[in-house]
């Protein structure tokens, strides 16, 4: 009995990190109400299992990019994908030199780069549901939505304040730095389609969102979700932060 | 490099390259930077780069669509009214489908004919997954819903030669708004003028 707990707890470490290969962790689905009220409904919707992975692209990750593919140095970048911006913070076009942690979130990336830098590893930027609902979880509770003031702490999202910042424990997944010192892009940013003038309306402009209303909120104490929403729905797909990085995630099998 | 004559006169039948800047090299900002396949009504399968080479205005939508769409086509079709015959004959439409699943070559003719628009305009079926990266560039914001039909922003995009956008107009009613008829003609008397 004694001698196969610890094969037992090993399995039970190695499982979810191996689901998406190394570096990720396996998310189990399930059903979710998103803070946000998309039109078919405010009920619950479904996530189905995916990886995400353990930490945020680095700048170190993201060097060895570049290197692999020159095309997305900051140098040879065509306009049309990277704003002035892209990489601004790095040493040189090759790397982030001294001064920039190179274990630190890579920032300062376009959509189109984090794109390009997960297909590059067979896998994709996560949805805007999925980062919901993994970035749901507080270090020991999947849903810690619940906690209003877990929820007020995520106010600090994006800043140096913020609750997974530096070495913070991972959430209940095994997933650091979601609520971390920078935003994360999503693949289906640009189908974010907030209004401001409309937040919480029961129908938007219908000419303008072609027969349809913008997204609307569900739940107002989310007030982390609320601002990235309101960030991700306001950005091109060129644009650059300085605390705007990204992980990619693969769906399961 | 030479190639094959009739290769070439393919391309021109399809997509009417016009000058010979295709020769030089691509603009960082053109949407011509693109890496994506279209297909238009007429079945002919190009590159979205193929466009370059004439000012175009581009819109997105798609067929299944009796709100919104018919009047982005309306608009189109209202600041062609606008311009002379001539500048007419240099300006292509080009309307782009966010549904390439179903909107089909058939589906992009029927629809043409429908809105009997003049036989120049281009209506092209994007590759599986090329109509969201065609969408992001020309800033088009759409999200399918459950129900098939497709959320997503009515607009007009001028795009010059090199595929470089120069105005654009969000499209809410049948009207066009006078200043991009106005930037549409400015972008045609800059690409008469000679080449240098």
């Amino acid at each position: 009995m004694y001698r196969r707990l610890p094969a037992l707890l090993l399995a039970c470490l190695v499982a979810p990190a191996m689901a998406g290969g190394p570096g990720y962790v396996g998310v189990p689905g399930g059903s979710f109400r998103s803070a946000i009220r998309y039109e078919e409904s405010g009920d619950a919707r479904s996530v189905a299992a995916f990886a995400l992975m353990e930490r945020a692209v680095s700048n170190a990750d993201f060097a060895r990019f570049v290197e692999r593919q020159p095309q997305w140095r900051r140098d040879r970048v065509p306009a049309l994908f990277a704003g002035p911006g892209y990489l601004g913070h790095w040493e040189s076009a090759t790397g982030p030199g001294a001064a920039v942690a190179a274990d630190a979130p890579v920032v300062q990336v376009s959509w189109y780069a984090a794109d390009a830098y997960c297909r590059a590893q067979d896998a994709r930027l996560p949805t805007f549901l999925e980062w919901e609902y993994a970035a749901a979880a507080d270090a020991h509770r999947r849903d810690a939505r619940g906690d209003q003031g877990w929820q007020a702490l995520l106010l600090n999202d994006a800043t140096a304040r913020a609750l997974d910042a530096g070495d913070a424990p991972p959430n209940a997944y095994g997933i650091h730095g979601l609520h971390g010192v920078a935003w994360e892009w999503v693949d289906d940013f640009a189908t974010l389609m907030g209004d401001s003038d409309k937040r919480g309306a029961d129908d938007g402009d219908k000419l303008k969102y072609c027969g349809a209303t913008a997204l609307a909120f569900n739940d107002r104490q989310h007030y982390g979700v609320m601002k990235r929403f309101a960030l991700l729905s306001a950005l091109q797909p060129v644009n650059t932060l300085g605390n705007l990085g990204f992980r990619c995630a693969r769906s399961q099998p | 490099m030479k190639m094959p004559l009739s290769f070439l006169l393919l391309g021109l039948a399809l997509f009417q390259p016009g000058t010979p800047a295709a020769a030089q090299a691509l603009p960082g900002d053109s949407l011509y930077q693109l890496d994506a396949k279209v297909t238009d009504q007429d079945g002919n399968a190009g590159h979205w780069r193929d466009l370059r080479g004439k000012p175009r205005v581009m819109s997105m939508f798609y067929t299944n669509c009796h709100l919104m769409c018919p009047l982005i086509i309306e608009n189109g079709k209202a600041v062609q009214k606008q311009l002379t015959p001539a500048e007419r004959a240099r300006v292509e439409m080009v309307m782009i489908s966010l549904d390439p699943a179903r909107d089909t070559p058939q589906a992009l003719r029927d629809t043409a004919q429908r809105h009997r628009v003049p036989t120049q305009w281009r209506f092209l079926q994007p590759g599986v997954n090329d109509a969201r990266a065609i969408a992001s560039v020309l800033d088009v914001r759409y999200r399918p819903r459950d129900d098939g039909s497709i959320n997503h922003t009515s607009v007009l995009v001028l795009v010059d030669a090199d595929g470089r956008v120069l105005a654009r107009s969000e499209v809410s009613s049948a009207i066009p708004d006078p200043a991009f008829v106005a930037a549409v003609r400015t972008a045609l008397s800059a690409s008469a003028s000679p080449v240098h």
